[in-house]
C-alpha cells in the first residue's frame, strides 16, 4: 500500500498508535485504581462514600466521553487553568488521561461492584467473624475474588477504553484517528484503503485482547 | 473475681427485624468452659441470638458483656472481640479462593499477627487434628461438605478463640458427614472450651451439652440439664417441640 | 441514467467504494479520474446541466461570513460568489440544490459527480489541478493570526513556545509547523473550537485571513480579538468542477468578470463579510488562468 511507502507517512501512522498507547496503558492504571477506590466506596458501610460513589458513577457513566474530554480542555484547561504541563501536545495528553479515567473508573467501578455482589455475603461474615476489619475484608476476601470474576467485563471496558482514547484527538492529541483524517486528507483517491489500515490496526491487537481476556477469565475462575 | 463472672452475659436482651419482635428479653449466662445448646423451632430466634453474640447481628434493647466486657459498637475493639469468639456456619464459608491452608493461616496472620511461619505449624497441627491435613493446599471447592466444616472448625480455633459459637453446622451436610463433624465438637467440648451451639442434633445435646436452653417465638422458655430438659420438659412448648423431634 | 439522477448519492458511494477497493488490492498509486464518469453532470458539463434549471453545490456548513448553514438556510460570501455563477448560467437561487462539504470530500465530490460545482474555501494547487477543474480565483486569502484583542502579537515569529491553534490536517497547520516549529501548535477539529479556546488556553488561532475574519465578525465576538494583518501565505479560492468540463470552467470565469463590472461582484462580499474589516478583492481578470488546456 503506497500511503506507507512514505517514510513521514509511515511514522505518522505509528506515531498515532503510540498515543493510543499510552493513552490507554496510563489512563487503564489510573481508572482501575480509581474504579476500585469507587467500588470500596459504594460498598462501604458509610453512607457519605457511598453516595459520592453513586454520584460519580451516574454522573460520569452518564455523560458522553466526547463532552467529558470536551469539558477537560475547555473548563478544567481553558477556563480554570489546571496545567500538567507547558509543552502543550504533553498537557493535552494528561487532559485526555483524567477525562479518559474518570469516565473509565465509573465501568470499573461497576464492574467491581457486580463482582462483589457475587462474592457470597457467608464468606464476608465468616471474615468479619474473624476479627478482620472492613478494609480488611474488603482487600482479602472480597476483592480478590470479586476482580476475578470481573476480569471478563474489565476486558470489554479495555477495549473500549483503548478505541474510546481516538476522542482525545478531538483536543489535539495527534493519535491513530487524527493521524487517518490528516492521511485522508492528503490521499483522497485512498480513503478505504486508509480507513481499512487503522481500522485493520485496531482490530489486529484488540480481537486478540478479548480472547485474552476471556482466557485468563476462565484461568483465574474461582471455584465454588 | 472474673472467675465468678460467666464468660458470656446476655442480659435482658431485645432485637427487632422491623415490625417482628425476635429476641424478647432474653436473659441467659454461659459460664466458662460450658457447653449450650440452643433449641427451638424454625424461626424462634436461635441463629438472631447466637449471632448477636459476636455482634453479626445488633441488638435494640439490653446488653451483651463477653468476658465482662460490653460488646464494643464498632471499629478495631470490636474486629479484637470477634477475634475472641470463633464462629462456624452452616453454609461453612471457606473463603473459594484461598487454600485450606490458607483459610487456616489468613486470621492468625492478618489479625493475631502472627508469623506466617508459626501461622503455617499451627495451622497444619489443626487440620491434622481435624484430620484434613493432607488435603492442606486443596480448594474449598475440592473437599466435601464435611470436610469444608471441619476447616471451618480449624479456622475458627485458629484464633485461639476463648469460646465458639455454632449455628447448624451440621444441617447442611448429607447424613454420613454429620458424624466426623459432631466428633470435632465433641473433643472440643471435652477440652473445656466454651460453646454455644445452635443444633437439632439430640444426640449431641444430650450427651455433650452441660444446658439446654429452649426458645419459642423469641422468648427464653426454659433451661435445664439436658437429662431434665429431655425427660422432663417444664413448659408446654416445650414438649409439643420435643414430640415432633422425637417422632422423626 | 434516470436512476441515477434519482440516486446520485448511492451510486456515488457505491463509485467511491469499488474504485476505493480497487486500489487497494492492486496497489494502484495514481488516481485516476478519466474511469469515473461525471454523473450528477453528465457529458455535456455544467452549462448543459444549467440548462435543466438545477445545479448541485457544495459548500461549507461551519464558517461563518463565509458560508454557514442557519435555519435560514446557507449564507455568507461563498454562498453569495455560487448565486452570481448560478445566476450566470441561467440558474435562479430555487434551482440549487446545496450540499455540505467538508474538506476531505471535496474532490470526490466531483470526480464522483455528487456535485456539478464546489465553492468551499477552495485553495486552487497543483496536487488538485491533477484531479478537477478549477475556475477563478475569485478571492486570494492568506495565512494570518487572530489574536486577543489586547495582544501584542503582530506575526509567528513573535509567537517562540506560544501556542497557536488549528485544525487537525488543515494546510495551515502543516505550514505552521514545517515554517515555525517553534510555535506549539493545538489542533482542533474545528476553528470555531480553535475561537473558544482563544478566550484563554490558546494564543492565536491561525488559518486563511478570511476565514479568521469571518469569526471576528460574529456578533458575540465583535471587540473580543484582532487580525494581525501580516500574511504570510497565499491562498487562491477557486470554484472546483469536472476536470473534463474545460467549457464550464472558462463559462464560470467569464461570469466572474461580468459580475466584476457589474457590480455584483462586490456587493456579495459587502453584504456578508463587510462588518470585519478586510477590504473587498479587486477581481484580476489576468489571473483567471487556472482551467485545464485541453
Ligand atoms: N435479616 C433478617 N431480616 C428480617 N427478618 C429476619 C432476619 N433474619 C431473621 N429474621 C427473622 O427473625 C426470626 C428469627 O430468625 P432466626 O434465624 O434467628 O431463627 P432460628 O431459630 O435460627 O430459625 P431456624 O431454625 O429456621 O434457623 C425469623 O422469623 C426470621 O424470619
Ligand atoms: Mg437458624
Amino acid at each position: 500500500m503506497d500511503i506507507l511507502s512514505d517514510s513521514a507517512d509511515m511514522s505518522a501512522y505509528v506515531d498515532g498508535f503510540m498515543w493510543v498507547l499510552r493513552l490507554t496503558i496510563t489512563s487503564a492504571i489510573a481508572s482501575f485504581i480509581l474504579g476500585v477506590i469507587l467500588a470500596g466506596f459504594r460498598v462501604s458501610p458509610i453512607p457519605v462514600l457511598r453516595g459520592i460513589g453513586f454520584l460519580w458513577v451516574s454522573a460520569f457513566r452518564n455523560t458522553p466521553l466526547t463532552l467529558i474530554i470536551f469539558f477537560c480542555y475547555f473548563a478544567l484547561y481553558s477556563t480554570f487553568g489546571l496545567k500538567f504541563s507547558g509543552n502543550i501536545t504533553i498537557n493535552n495528553f494528561w487532559l485526555g488521561v483524567v477525562g479518559l479515567s474518570v469516565y473509565t473508573a465509573s465501568f470499573v467501578c461497576e464492574a467491581i461492584r457486580s463482582g462483589i455482589n457475587s462474592v457470597p455475603v457467608g464468606q464476608v461474615e465468616a471474615a468479619r467473624a474473624l476479627g478482620l476489619t472492613f478494609m480488611q475484608v474488603l482487600r482479602l476476601v472480597i476483592l480478590p475474588q470479586a476482580i476475578r470474576s470481573t476480569i471478563g467485563p474489565m476486558g470489554s471496558v479495555l477495549i473500549a477504553l483503548a478505541k474510546n482514547t481516538t476522542i482525545v484527538g478531538t483536543i489535539g492529541v495527534i493519535e491513530a484517528s487524527s493521524v487517518m483524517k490528516g492521511l485522508i486528507n492528503d490521499h483522497g483517491d485512498q480513503v478505504i484503503p486508509i480507513f481499512v489500515l487503522f481500522a485493520g490496526t485496531f482490530a489486529v491487537v484488540l480481537i486478540p485482547t478479548g480472547y485474552l481476556f476471556g482466557w485468563l477469565s476462565n484461568r483465574y475462575e474461582v471455584k465454588r | 473475681m472474673a472467675e465468678q463472672q460467666a464468660l458470656i452475659e446476655i442480659d435482658h436482651v431485645n432485637k427487632w427485624f422491623g415490625e417482628l419482635h425476635v429476641l424478647k428479653d432474653i436473659t441467659l449466662n454461659i459460664e466458662r468452659g460450658e457447653v449450650v445448646v440452643l433449641l427451638g423451632p424454625s424461626g424462634s430466634g436461635k441463629s438472631t441470638l447466637c449471632r448477636s453474640i459476636n455482634r453479626l447481628e445488633t441488638i435494640n434493647d439490653g446488653e451483651i458483656r463477653f468476658d465482662g466486657q460490653p460488646l464494643p459498637a464498632e471499629g478495631r475493639s470490636l474486629a479484637k472481640l470477634r477475634a475472641d469468639v470463633g464462629m462456624v456456619f452452616q453454609s461453612f464459608n471457606l473463603f473459594a479462593h484461598k487454600t485450606i491452608l490458607e483459610n487456616v493461616t489468613l486470621g492468625p496472620i492478618k489479625v493475631r499477627k502472627d508469623k506466617p511461619a508459626a501461622a503455617k505449624e499451627q495451622a497444619m497441627a489443626l487440620l491434622k487434628r481435624v484430620g484434613i491435613d493432607s488435603q492442606a493446599n486443596k480448594y474449598p471447592a475440592q473437599l466435601s461438605g464435611g470436610q469444608q466444616q471441619r476447616v471451618a472448625i480449624a479456622r475458627a480455633l485458629a484464633m485461639r478463640p476463648k469460646a465458639m459459637l455454632f449455628d447448624e453446622p451440621t444441617s447442611a451436610l448429607d447424613p454420613e458427614m454429620v458424624g466426623e463433624v459432631l466428633d470435632v465438637m465433641v473433643s472440643l467440648a471435652e477440652e473445656g472450651m466454651t460453646m454455644v451451639c445452635v443444633t437439632h442434633e439430640m444426640g449431641f445435646a444430650r450427651s455433650v451439652a452441660n444446658r439446654v436452653a429452649f426458645l419459642a417465638d423469641g422468648q427464653l422458655v426454659e433451661q435445664a440439664t439436658p437429662e431434665e430438659f429431655f425427660a422432663d420438659p417444664k413448659s408446654d412448648r416445650a414438649r409439643d417441640f420435643l414430640a415432633k423431634i422425637l417422632t422423626h | 441514467m434516470d436512476s441515477s439522477r434519482r440516486h446520485p448519492g448511492i451510486v456515488a458511494v457505491a463509485v467511491v467504494v469499488l474504485v476505493a477497493v480497487l486500489g487497494f488490492v492492486s496497489a494502484c498509486s495514481s488516481s485516476s479520474s478519466d474511469s469515473t464518469q461525471s454523473a450528477a453532470t453528465g457529458d455535456g458539463g455544467i452549462i448543459a446541466k444549467a440548462k435543466t434549471g438545477k445545479l448541485i453545490i457544495g459548500v461549507k456548513a461551519d464558517q461563518p461570513g463565509l458560508s454557514l448553514l442557519t435555519p435560514d438556510g446557507y449564507e455568507g460570501y461563498d454562498i453569495n460568489i455560487a448565486k452570481i455563477i448560478a445566476a450566470g448560467l441561467g440558474v435562479r437561487p430555487e434551482g440549487i440544490e446545496w450540499k455540505t462539504t467538508v474538506s476531505i470530500n471535496r474532490e470526490p465530490f466531483i470526480e464522483t459527480g455528487v456535485v456539478d460545482l464546489v465553492v468551499a474555501t477552495y485553495t486552487i494547487n497543483d496536487a488538485r489541478k491533477k484531479v478537477v477543474a478549477f475556475a477563478g480565483p475569485y478571492y486570494t486569502a492568506g495565512q494570518d493570526l487572530l489574536v486577543r484583542a489586547d495582544s501584542t502579537i503582530t506575526g509567528p515569529e513573535d509567537m517562540a513556545g506560544l501556542i497557536a491553534c488549528s485544525v487537525t490536517g488543515s494546510a495551515s497547520a502543516l505550514r505552521m509547523q514545517k515554517d515555525f516549529p517553534d510555535v506549539q501548535l493545538q489542533l482542533f477539529d474545528s476553528y470555531s473550537k480553535c475561537v473558544t479556546a482563544l478566550s484563554g488556553g490558546v494564543d492565536a488561532v491561525t488559518t486563511d485571513s478570511i476565514i479568521l475574519a469571518g469569526y471576528a465578525a460574529q456578533p458575540h465576538n465583535v471587540g473580543k480579538f484582532k487580525l494581525t494583518g501580516r500574511e504570510f501565505s497565499r491562498e487562491p479560492y477557486g470554484i472546483g468542477l469536472a476536470k473534463q468540463d474545460v467549457a464550464g470552467c472558462n463559462r464560470i470565469n467569464e461570469i466572474l468578470v461580468a459580475s466584476a463590472a457589474d457590480g455584483t461582484y462586490d456587493a456579495a462580499f459587502v453584504e456578508s463579510l463587510g462588518p470585519s474589516g478586510l477590504k473587498p478583492p479587486v477581481l484580476d481578470p489576468a489571473q483567471l488562468t487556472n482551467c485545464p488546456t485541453s
